[in-house]
């Protein structure tokens, strides 16, 4: 069965480590010359103690930045032309009436096949995760924000987890429309379906946000890669300051303050005093998942979309082995 | 003589479609079986059931000894042919004896090489573009070379021109005489399989109506052609199976051979299309018909 697996599929699989191949050497390539100005700078900065403001350093490269931001599709790709027409081109043609009539049972039939093909999926995943994790290294650590939606979905553990999802749907997709072109459309759908309802509301709950408070003057930040979920200012009676669209200062519209607190509008660094008393009634807020959480968060987005992959490979299972053909 | 194959009451049901029901049917070994009957009657879900592709809505069959069943033992013993003849379009004929060669545990490469050879069939040309009739050679010299103790085939030579019929069947025929095989083939044209079997399945409006030997069916069945008059006489020793009446004469197939003392008919013997043709159209079996289509006595 392993060498019928390979004798069907290897055109998909050998242009897939083509990809894979190129996509390596970009990655190494830029990745080396982003690791070094990112060295330089940090020499550069560190002789002139001004290692905290590195906001406007740029590093790498637009293409390929937009490309290791498309990796966010990667998984998709493995659905859409591998998975799908796994089962589906088989069933289409007729050829499992070939397959099922040797001596090899359904089962291991189904298993080996499925089995070699989510083994690529995973190898796929987890190469350009690797890959894109460490190209990202020096980014991660100038903008803190591999915590962020978009940058968590293409680091570390979750993308092997996607891939592998998305090979059981196009696999289950494929058993149960049957037909190749159908099967595709329902994998690209319901990958991003999945993943988006997931990624916005699913995630931002996996463990209750912590919202910090803090005084407007003195600003709060903290520790690491966090993941921002929510930033504003709480009068002095708690309710929700609304954005400010003209004069503020503090993030707080100039309505809400003293004619005192004006100039800070414009420019002014120094708080008057009866400007700082009616400041001090108002409180900031942040809620969000520190970066300590990483990690778990990384866990669980895993385990939930192992678990959806599990789920429709039994799918499959039952419709193929107990369904006549 | 052991029974390869062996069925009772054995029904399927496509939701609300019945494509077989309570058919029983017995296939002793060494046999060549045509399975015959009209378009639709049920001999592909028939075939289907006992290569344990489908799974049967009632009854019990047994096949090579056991039910069939996903087990490498059983699949080994069978070789089945669909009528699509399916084949992995992008592969060649040599790909093709490849994935046999690692899915069968019996596997004669060399049969197949040898008899795609003698029929000038390219080995190395993807079987996609090779002719309905190459792709039918390639198909049944494939399903061979697993070495089944059962052959299974649906519509096997319609594919093929009269003479790669004659030859094909002629060596199925070498196949079974070798001994170890026992071959089911089904067709909705006697002609095609009336020189090379022994067994009939006659299958019509997914019922089985006709099971056994054909030369003890044949022997069975008779013709009386007689005056247009009551038959009454005749079905107290014979089931009439089918009558046609003129305006003169009345023409019976009947089963039963019981000799005829009434000197107004006479009889003749049957031949097997006569006879097929006779049983197709019944809605059930005439053991237990009522026989509304023989119209009525006057």
């Amino acid at each position: 069965m392993t060498w019928l697996t390979w004798r069907q599929h290897r055109i998909q699989l050998l242009t897939g480590a083509g990809i894979l191949a190129a996509f390596a050497v970009l990655l190494l390539i830029t990745g080396l010359q982003m690791a070094s100005q990112w060295h330089s700078a940090l020499v550069a900065c560190t002789a002139t103690h001004s290692c905290s403001d590195q906001g406007g350093l740029f590093l790498g490269n637009h293409a390929v930045g937009f490309l290791v931001i498309a990796t966010l599709g990667a998984p998709a790709l493995a659905g859409l032309f591998w998975a799908a027409p796994l089962l589906a081109a088989e069933l289409e043609a007729g050829t499992t009436q070939f397959a099922w009539v040797q001596s090899v049972t359904r089962r291991r039939w189904l298993a080996v096949k499925t089995g070699w093909m989510l083994l690529a999926a995973a190898v796929w995943g987890g190469v350009i995760s690797a890959l894109v994790t460490w190209w990202s290294g020096p980014d991660n650590a100038l903008h803190l924000d591999q915590f962020n939606p978009g940058r968590f979905d293409i680091m570390n553990l979750v993308p092997v987890a996607y891939s592998l999802f998305a090979m059981a749907l196009g696999i289950a997709a494929g058993a149960l429309l049957r037909r190749t072109l159908p099967a595709m459309a329902a994998t690209l759908a319901g990958f991003i379906a999945v993943r988006a309802v997931i990624a916005l509301w699913l995630r931002p709950h996996y463990m209750s946000a912590i919202t910090a408070f803090y005084k407007v003057t003195a600003g709060h930040t903290p520790p690491g890669s966090y993941w921002q979920l929510a930033q504003g200012v709480l009068d002095p009676n708690s309710h929700p300051v609304p954005q400010p669209d003209g004069p503020a200062a503090f993030g707080i519209p100039m309505g809400y303050l003293p004619a005192s607190c004006a100039p800070l509008n414009d420019g002014a660094t120094k708080v008057a005093p009866s400007c700082a008393q009616a400041l001090a009634h108002f409180r900031g807020f942040l809620t969000y998942q520190p970066a300590s959480r990483y990690w778990a968060f990384q866990g669980i987005e895993t385990g939930i979309f192992i678990v959806l992959a599990a789920i429709l490979l039994t799918v499959t299972a039952v419709v193929l082995l107990r369904r006549d053909t | 003589m052991t029974a390869v194959i062996q069925a009772c009451g054995l029904a399927k049901r496509y939701g609300r479609v019945t494509a077989l029901s309570d058919c029983a049917l017995t296939v002793p070994d060494g046999r060549i079986c045509a399975l015959i009957g009209p378009n639709g009657a049920g001999k592909t879900t028939l075939l289907r059931l006992l290569a344990g592709l489908a799974r049967p809505t009632a009854g019990q069959m047994t096949v090579l000894g056991g039910r069939p069943r996903q087990d490498p033992a059983f699949l080994a013993g069978i070789g089945f042919l669909a009528q699509e003849i399916p084949l992995y379009r992008r592969f060649t004929a040599e790909d093709h004896i490849g994935i046999g060669a690692h899915l069968n545990p019996r596997w004669d490469a060399g049969s197949v090489r040898d008899r795609l050879r003698s029929l000038n069939i390219p080995l190395d040309r993807a079987v996609g573009k090779l002719s309905g009739g190459q792709r039918a050679q390639v198909a049944l010299a494939l399903t061979l070379a697993k070495r089944p103790r059962l052959l299974l085939l649906d519509e096997p030579v319609a594919a093929l021109d009269p003479l790669a019929r004659r030859n094909f069947l002629a060596m199925l025929a070498a196949a079974v005489a070798d001994g170890g095989l026992t071959v089911v083939l089904s067709s909705h044209l006697v002609a095609d399989l009336e020189r090379v079997a022994d067994h009939l399945v006659l299958l019509a409006s997914s019922r089985v109506q006709l099971c056994g030997d054909i030369d003890a069916l044949l022997a069975e069945h008779q013709i009386l052609v007689g005056p247009r008059k009551a038959t009454t006489a005749i079905e107290k020793t014979r089931t009439i199976v089918q009558a046609v009446r003129t305006a003169r004469q009345t023409t019976l197939l009947v089963r039963g051979n019981a000799p005829v003392i009434d000197p107004a008919w006479e009889s003749a013997d049957v031949g097997l299309e006569e006879m097929v043709l006779g049983y197709m159209g019944q809605d059930a079996p005439p053991a237990i018909a009522h026989l509304t289509t023989v119209g009525e006595d006057q």
